[in-house]
């Protein structure tokens, strides 16, 4: 799966040296491209069977956003050391991810055809978006741009031999694959007619779904007919995607527009501040929470008045209040949504391994851990799994729904959870002190200790800290650091 | 004379009488009285009144016919919406007390509960709605409230108990306005009136205006309120 990137490194012989590139982190156009470049992978039949099983981009897309543009900077450091710490990572995470798709055919992220795709796509709409915007690379860029992607594919494979080493040579690889190879994928689908239907609110804005509905009704349509309109045409004419009129021209306006904010000065828009701030929770001690918590505040009267503004329905039906939400509203909430919000990170409707793969993969990340604590913490979270397979599973079909799990809520908490907990904690207390400190706790869950938790003289111990998490997993307490944690888009 | 009341409350009463006498259904009158109750709020704030209740709907009126209700919360929920922009405008922070029936339509109470979360910063006059109130029913939810926190028998007090109704910081009210005639309390803030004055205008709650609120808060101005007291030798003195 793709953790592909734009940009470029200062030194070392792999990668150019001052490259124009690394500006592309901080370009809106990227934006588009990077959607698009996502459509292309996940046309490809093994790209797409990963994304399905595994990814979580549906679920908690910007999440994955985020942990995607970190990985990126990190591949494009200046330091070999961090390149390659991040290169061994992403080899051990793609590593863990095979299986086979619905029709039986086997797919492996490790595969290194595969990759070379993903890589491929990210160039490709690299050069794509400066097209269409109106500013074409000259032939010694793209060559110089082309370099740097390969030796990006190096770093991760050891070489680049799966793309060609001639530019010349790339377009009929690429032409080739569009027009041999790839398919009109489940995934492809997901990301062009679901995605933007449904992108969940971002943590900056959770609390306010009239303004994210709202937003996204508009939003949402024009992304997606933006990015069919630049997809290639043998692709387009493959998947079936209608030709809507008007769209390539509102394509490349978007485009041409989004580029000519390369005028606007410098620092007005900083990838990095975006993201960090969309993923930013209010209740979080950052010194920035304190201005959100205020546009939070003012952006939910805007949402009251907007909701009040909006024109009556032609019959309100009166439905019965939901007493529901209010009933568990003190800090339980129902299993539906738990299942929904915690346990089900692949948004597909059922728990199965990928689920507790990706919160792994998540507290991995979190706590950037090395070799051989990574593999000890999916080692106990594969064992949660096949205990909770054997006491959940009851119609045998290997993955859990959310109805086996509501009415089998109560055998959550076996040993293996506690495992799961007790490495968790291990691999939070880096020190090895014994208690987690406040610079392990704000690793974790990018937060200073909250007033609920219970800790004793400013640390937090070991069976405070599992008991903690036992009650978030097993008995759906909320816990706004869990939430925020595994819950947030 | 003494000062504007702090906390005017008005039951407004007499909507289905004002539709009767005119052969009209019952539901038109409820639709008039839209008109009075923008009115009285104006004259509410322009009068230097800080707390307005307006008794809405009560916990006996569901047993009134279905349509009734039903073309109530229809009504209620439009004149919540198009009178909200204005509300803020104005300064006025609006809630509602009570509204906590299941029977209420769920878009309503959304709406309730957006209008509140939109004018709560503000500082003029508070409009408190009763919807779905019950003076008894306040008073025992205050009751639960102080058993579930494990409170001792000996520290209960009156400001103590106050505390634990729904919307603490509202003051006692000082006069209460039932229009058409009607001489009752009906279940209305119970506790909130102990000392409160009542005025009685025959006038029917759509045909009540902006003059005749300001004859009631004369009246009161007029009154001599005593809290249960002596009166004060007034000797003198022109009230």
């Amino acid at each position: 799966m793709t953790t592909g990137t734009t940009g470029t490194a200062e030194e070392t012989p792999l990668f150019a040296t001052q490259a124009p590139f690394r500006a592309f982190f901080d370009d809106p156009r990227w934006a588009l491209a990077i959607i698009r470049a996502t459509v292309l992978e996940a046309a490809h039949p093994q790209v797409g069977a990963a994304l399905a099983d595994n990814s979580t981009f549906v679920a908690h897309p910007w999440r994955r956003l985020r942990n995607t543009f970190l990985s990126m900077r990190r591949m494009f450091d200046a330091d070999p050391a961090v390149r390659d710490r991040e290169a061994a990572r992403l080899n051990r995470l793609h590593a863990r991810m095979s299986g086979s798709d619905s029709r039986g055919r086997a797919y492996d992220a490790m595969d290194r055809a595969t990759r070379a795709w993903v890589v491929a796509t990210l160039f490709e709409s690299a050069v794509t978006m400066c097209r269409l915007s109106g500013q074409p690379l000259d032939q010694a860029t793209m060559e110089r741009l082309y370099g740097e992607y390969r030796a990006f594919l190096a770093a991760l494979d050891g070489d680049a031999g799966e793309l060609p080493e001639d530019l010349n040579d790339f377009w009929r690889y690429f032409d080739r694959v569009v027009e041999d190879e790839l398919e009109n994928t489940e995934a492809a689908r997901l990301i062009l007619y679901r995605l933007f239907d449904h992108l969940p609110a971002p943590a900056l804005l959770d609390g306010m779904p009239a303004l994210w509905a709202a937003g996204r009704a508009v939003v949402g349509p024009l992304l997606g007919a933006i990015t069919v309109a630049s997809l290639p045409e043998p692709y387009r004419r493959k998947a079936g995607l209608a030709e809507m009129p008007g769209t390539p021209t509102l394509m490349q306006g978007a485009y041409l527009a989004a580029g000519l904010t390369r005028f606007l000065p410098d620092g007005w828009i900083n990838a990095e501040t975006i993201i960090e701030t969309l993923s930013l929770s209010p209740d979080s001690d950052d010194p920035r929470a304190r201005t959100v918590t205020a546009l939070r505040a003012r952006m939910t009267q805007a949402s009251a008045l907007l909701r009040l503004l909006t024109p009556l329905g032609g019959d309100a039906g009166p439905g019965p209040a939901p007493t529901a939400s209010k009933t568990t509203g003190e800090g339980r909430r129902s299993a539906e949504e738990f299942f929904r919000t915690v346990l089900d990170q692949t948004g597909d409707g059922y728990l199965d391994w990928p689920d507790l793969a990706a919160m792994a993969r998540e507290l991995a990340t979190r706590l950037d851990l090395d070799e051989p604590q990574e593999t000890r913490l999916y080692d106990a979270f594969a064992a949660w799994w096949r205990e909770l397979q054997a006491a959940l599973d009851t119609d045998g079909d290997g993955r859990v729904s959310a109805d086996e799990y509501a009415t089998a809520v109560p055998s959550l908490a076996g040993p293996a959870l506690i495992r799961v907990a007790e490495v968790l904690f291990d691999a939070t207390d880096k020190d090895g002190s014994g208690t987690i400190n406040a610079e392990e706790h704000r690793a974790l869950f990018r937060t200073a200790f909250h007033r609920d938790l219970t800790i004793t003289d400013g640390t937090y111990d070991r069976s405070a800290f599992v008991g903690d998490f036992l009650t978030f997993m097993a008995g759906r307490r909320r816990n706004s650091a869990y939430d925020a944690l595994l819950a947030d888009a | 004379m003494r000062a504007v009341p702090r906390h005017v409350a008005c039951v407004m009463d007499g909507n289905g009488r004002w539709a009767q006498r005119r052969s009209l259904p019952r539901t038109a009158g409820h639709r008039a009285a839209e008109a009075t109750v923008i009115d009285i709020i104006e004259a509410a704030r322009a009068a230097g009144v800080e707390w307005l209740s307006l008794y809405a709907f009560s916990t006996e009126n569901w047993n009134r016919p279905g349509t009734e209700v039903d073309y109530l919360m229809r009504l209620v929920r439009r004149v919540v919406r198009k009178h909200a922009p204005l509300l803020l405008a104005r300064g006025i922070r609006c809630r509602f007390l009570g509204a906590a029936d299941p029977r209420i339509p769920r878009e309503l109470a959304q709406d309730f509960d957006d209008l509140a979360t939109l004018t709560a910063d503000n500082r003029g006059m508070t409009l408190t709605v009763a919807f779905d109130h019950g003076g008894r029913r306040d008073i025992v939810e205050a009751a639960r409230s102080l058993i579930r926190n494990g409170t001792q028998a000996d520290d209960v007090t009156e400001r103590l108990f106050a505390d634990h109704l729904p919307f603490p910081d509202t003051p006692d009210v000082d006069l209460v306005i039932r229009t058409s005639g009607e001489q009752r309390i009906s279940n209305f803030m119970l506790w909130q009136v102990a000392y409160a004055e009542w005025v009685f205008p025959d006038v029917l709650w759509p045909d009540f205006r902006a003059p005749d609120f300001l004859t009631c808060l004369r009246t009161y101005r007029r009154r001599d309120r005593r809290f249960g007291g002596v009166p004060p030798q007034t000797n003198g003195d022109p009230s």
